[in-house]
């Protein structure tokens, strides 16, 4: 006997159309007071312009004391998030506003923000050595590096910075084994333990020193741009939604199209409105979520409408609710196995896909769930009610 | 066998050979994005008014000179906007004289004459153009500096009518860099009238305070400002030799051991060079680079060809000068409108985590199916495997670029994939569970199950077609991966999975492991 989680059920979906709009209706707007009147959307660096910078520090330092050295300089209202790695790396996003004659000012006076913040985090770190005329190894370019270590040893210099900014980036040491912060160097020793020259690290020690903290990545977007990337991806967005708007209502009708549509519209605004109560901030990797979303809940949605299409040439006495009722119920096993691998699949991305990715996962974990929502209870009422709103000439069927 | 079972199986290992080839080694064929390998990505502005500003201006002298040699007194040409002059007070007697210079030699323009002045502006078509060709200069210049400065596979292209995208992977300081692109790098040789002194009005003193009409004050800059001993220069405001006049640069040192550059001059600029520093010895020439004194050394003899330029420089800078030099002055200022720098270790850890997230799903995905489908799953597994690999070998063909949202759209593949095969399976049972036999089960499992994943397929290709053409970096980095994962889709999980179970089950086949 084949394993089976669903025996085709007879659940009265169809019965529950207009708690189903409801609960819809009621969840968007919700949303929408939330985000107009509440909370807010967060737009991201990408479409909110501004700087974000992510650091990753070579001893723990709790949130607390970032927040205390940015408050110094003014810059207390920034968003600190630590990312991962017990309470070595942080993400921050600075929040000040600066109103300037000219955008391309504006840009520059972000990225000196980008500096300040910079500086409140070092705190006087490294001044002395910097007086002696060392350089911080955390935070040397490959090349200015190699051209250090080629004074030193002639010819050998790129090799050897390479071997040196490959242990600063490894996440566990060659001879020992130790696991490490990647991106910093926090002791002398852990060069020593990948397997670096003992008379390179003599060298290092006399020409450099091991700043505080690394800068693991630097993100400016001016207003100009941020408005432009904005704008692309709402065009973008729009004109696909469109294109498979088309693309339904040929091959199945249009009422199909804009049930197809209308899904879709609520799969993304439910997910801006979970946005806006998480406090998450939309960013273009947010957007391929987003759009990955509406991938799955279109590929439901026509799996479903692929379904009553068939029953309709098979069920010739039923009514379109039965028909569509029935449908559901067919292919219900196959939605929730299908959404069961991708959550999992997703699952797996939140869990360990890294920074970077999280909250494009996050998007995928609930608009994957939400799909099948939209998918079962949605698609086919909405069918119903366009074709009582407007009935067809041939082939209506109540 | 049948016969068409043989082709069948020859395509599927074609394809799925020709996919290997292409895409070994893996390593090297496939292309991370910034965001995976780290570097630095720009959105520049072309400002291409300056061009034309600049040419503007030259217009202007040249009409000054015209003027002069053929007697026709104006009392003055002054510049409205960039492309806008007007020209006031002449003669009323020699406005024909002023009608055919202007003919003559200011094609480009049109003019319109009220009373005594003739307002002058750039035909629309020639001012575009002069915009046009200073943003693909522009594009030149900086592709140029960047090959100098050693950037392995640099992205350098227009986008839109007057942005450029800069996309340099690898690079690991931002500051450097932006300036190597940015510097204007307009070098100019200019005689000293007067200075150094600590303000203008040291300087103005001879000139009752004010700037006579050939002269012009600039800066020293900061560097140097205590060893040429002043703040301000007087000097000429034509200049005698410019970059253009370069034939070669390179990083020397100077008698002191200090980093600087020297220079050679082509035929026409060394005649101009040694003619003023013959003319001029024992006065200052200064050296004076995108509108800052970097040096004024007093002229000891007669100069040819060649000299140094000293500008107090560090080794960078000198070797950054060479470099934009070399490279030549760029047309028109530049604008960051976007700056976005990934470090190495950021980008390490994306593709660390992406693998294990990936690794994952995809185990976890195949475990499920082969408990939950038993060796029917096995034949998904396979279709699972063969579409990752077309995945990789089309990605190397059409040498795109991987990126995070890529990955994610590798994801919604492998998610959509998984679905056909579910698609199919579950109709395979259905039909089975109406009593048919087992070869018919699944011909009609898959024919049935076709037109859902057809369409599904193709609505997602579409929509994945309309961000690829209007979608900005990263999400045309998911448009791509998605689009392949689709098409790959409708070969393995239709084409080959069937193909595996017309292998595997025959007319003998007593059961069906679904």
């Amino acid at each position: 006997m084949p394993l089976e989680l669903f025996k085709t059920p007879h659940l009265k979906f169809m019965k529950f159309k207009y708690a189903a709009l409801a609960f819809t209706l009621l969840i968007m707007l919700a949303g929408a007071v939330n985000i107009f009147f509440g909370k807010g959307l967060h737009l991201g660096v990408d479409f909110g312009g501004g700087t974000l910078i992510r650091v990753t520090f070579k001893d723990q330092i709790p949130v607390s004391s970032i927040r205390d050295s940015l408050k110094k300089v003014g810059l207390g209202n920034s968003t600190i998030q630590e990312t991962g790695k017990g309470g070595h790396e942080f993400m921050i996003r600075t929040m000040q506003v600066i109103q300037t004659a000219s955008a391309q000012e504006e840009l520059e006076a972000h990225a000196k923000l980008a500096d300040r913040v910079i500086a409140a985090l070092k705190d006087n770190d490294g001044q002395a050595e910097t007086q002696r005329g060392l350089v911080d190894l955390n935070g040397i370019d490959r090349a200015g590096l190699a051209t250090l270590l080629d004074s030193a040893f002639p010819g050998e210099g790129a090799a050897l910075a390479a071997r040196v900014l490959e242990t600063r980036n490894a996440e566990d040491l060659v001879l020992t084994g130790t696991s490490r912060i990647p991106g910093v160097l926090a002791d002398w020793s852990d060069l020593q333990n990948n397997g670096v020259r003992p008379d390179v690290i003599k060298v290092l020690q006399d020409k450099t020193y091991l700043g505080k903290l690394a800068i693991l990545s630097r993100e400016t977007v001016g207003p100009q741009a941020g408005a432009d990337l904005r704008k692309k991806a709402t065009l973008a967005v729009i004109w696909s939604l469109i294109g498979m708007l088309i693309y339904i209502a040929v091959r199945f009708k249009l009422a199909y199209g804009v049930s197809a549509i209308l899904t879709l519209t609520q799969d993304v605004l439910l997910s801006l409105a979970i946005f806006s109560f998480t406090n998450r901030e939309i960013n273009l990797p947010v957007i391929a979520a987003l759009l990955t979303i509406v991938g799955y809940s279109i590929n439901d949605t026509i799996v479903t409408f692929d379904r009553v299409r068939e029953n309709l040439k098979i069920m010739r006495k039923d009514s379109l609710e039965t028909v569509m009722n029935t449908s559901i119920n067919q292919m219900l096993g196959r939605t929730v196995i299908t959404t069961g691998t991708v959550f999992l699949t997703v699952l797996a991305l939140f869990l360990f896909g890294g920074q970077v990715i999280n909250d494009f996962a996050f998007v995928m974990l609930i608009g994957s769930i939400e799909g099948v929502y939209s998918t079962v209870f949605l698609s086919c009422p909405v069918v119903l009610f366009w074709q009582r709103l407007f009935p067809p000439k041939r082939g209506f069927r109540k | 066998m049948k016969k068409g079972l043989r082709w069948k199986i020859l395509l599927t290992l074609a394809v799925l050979a020709i996919s290997l080839i292409v895409a070994y080694p893996i390593q090297k064929k496939i292309k991370l994005g910034l965001d995976l390998k780290g570097g630095m990505h720009l959105v520049l502005q072309v400002l291409s008014e300056d061009a034309v500003t600049m040419e503007t201006d030259q217009e202007i002298l040249r009409l000054q000179e015209l003027f002069k040699k053929n007697n026709i007194t104006v009392s003055g040409i002054a510049k409205d906007a960039p492309g806008k002059f007007t020209i006031q007070g002449f003669n009323p007697d020699q406005e024909g004289q002023v009608k055919d210079q202007l003919d003559q030699y200011l094609r480009d323009w049109e003019y319109s004459f009220t009373g005594t002045s003739v307002k002058v502006s750039y035909k629309t078509a020639a001012m575009t153009a002069i915009k046009d060709s200073a943003v693909e200069q522009s594009v030149e210049t900086i592709r140029n500096r960047v090959d100098q400065f050693g950037v392995a596979e640099p992205i350098i292209q227009r986008y839109g009518r007057e942005q450029l995208i800069v996309e340099l992977p690898g690079v690991d300081n931002p500051e450097r860099v932006q300036n190597i692109i940015k510097t204007a790098a307009l070098l100019e040789w200019k005689l000293v009238r007067s200075g150094p002194a600590p303000d203008e009005a040291t300087l103005l003193k001879d000139y009752a305070g004010k700037v006579p009409d050939d002269m012009e004050i600039v800066q020293v800059s900061p560097k140097a400002r205590a060893i040429e001993g002043g703040s301000h220069f007087l000097l000429n405001r034509v200049a005698t030799v410019t970059g253009k006049d370069l034939r070669m640069v390179r990083r020397t040192v100077d008698e002191w051991n200090n980093p600087a550059v020297s220079f050679g001059l082509k035929a026409d600029g060394a005649r101009r060079f040694e003619a003023l520093t013959g003319e001029n010895i024992g006065r200052r020439l200064a050296i004076v680079l995108d509108g800052k004194v970097q040096s004024a050394p007093v002229i000891n003899a007669r100069i040819g060809d060649q000299g140094v330029i000293q500008g107090h420089f560090t080794i960078e800078d000198a070797t950054d000068l060479v470099i934009v030099l070399k490279a030549g002055a760029l047309p028109a200022g530049i604008k960051t409108l976007e700056n976005r720098t990934i470090g190495p270790s950021l980008g390490a850890d994306s593709v660390r985590s992406g693998l294990l997230a990936g690794l994952i799903a995809v185990l976890s995905v195949m475990v499920f199916m082969v408990v939950y489908y038993k060796l029917s799953g096995v034949n998904a597994i396979v279709a699972l495997l063969l579409n990752l690999v077309i995945m990789f070998g089309a990605l190397s063909y059409f040498r795109a670029t991987l990126t995070l949202p890529g990955i994610a759209g590798i994801i919604l593949g492998i998610g959509m994939a998984v679905d056909a095969n579910v698609l199919i399976f579950e109709r395979i049972r259905e039909e089975s569970a109406l009593g048919k036999s087992i070869l018919n089960s699944i011909s009609l499992g898959f024919s049935r199950a076709f037109s859902a994943i057809f369409d599904s397929n193709l609505t997602t290709i579409i929509s994945a077609v309309f961000l690829f053409q209007f979608g900005t970096g990263p999400i045309k980095g998911y448009a791509i991966t998605l689009i392949i994962s689709l098409v790959a889709n409708l070969f393995t999980a239709v084409f080959v999975s069937h193909l595996i179970f017309d292998v595997t089950h025959g007319k003998n086949t007593k059961k069906l492991s679904i």
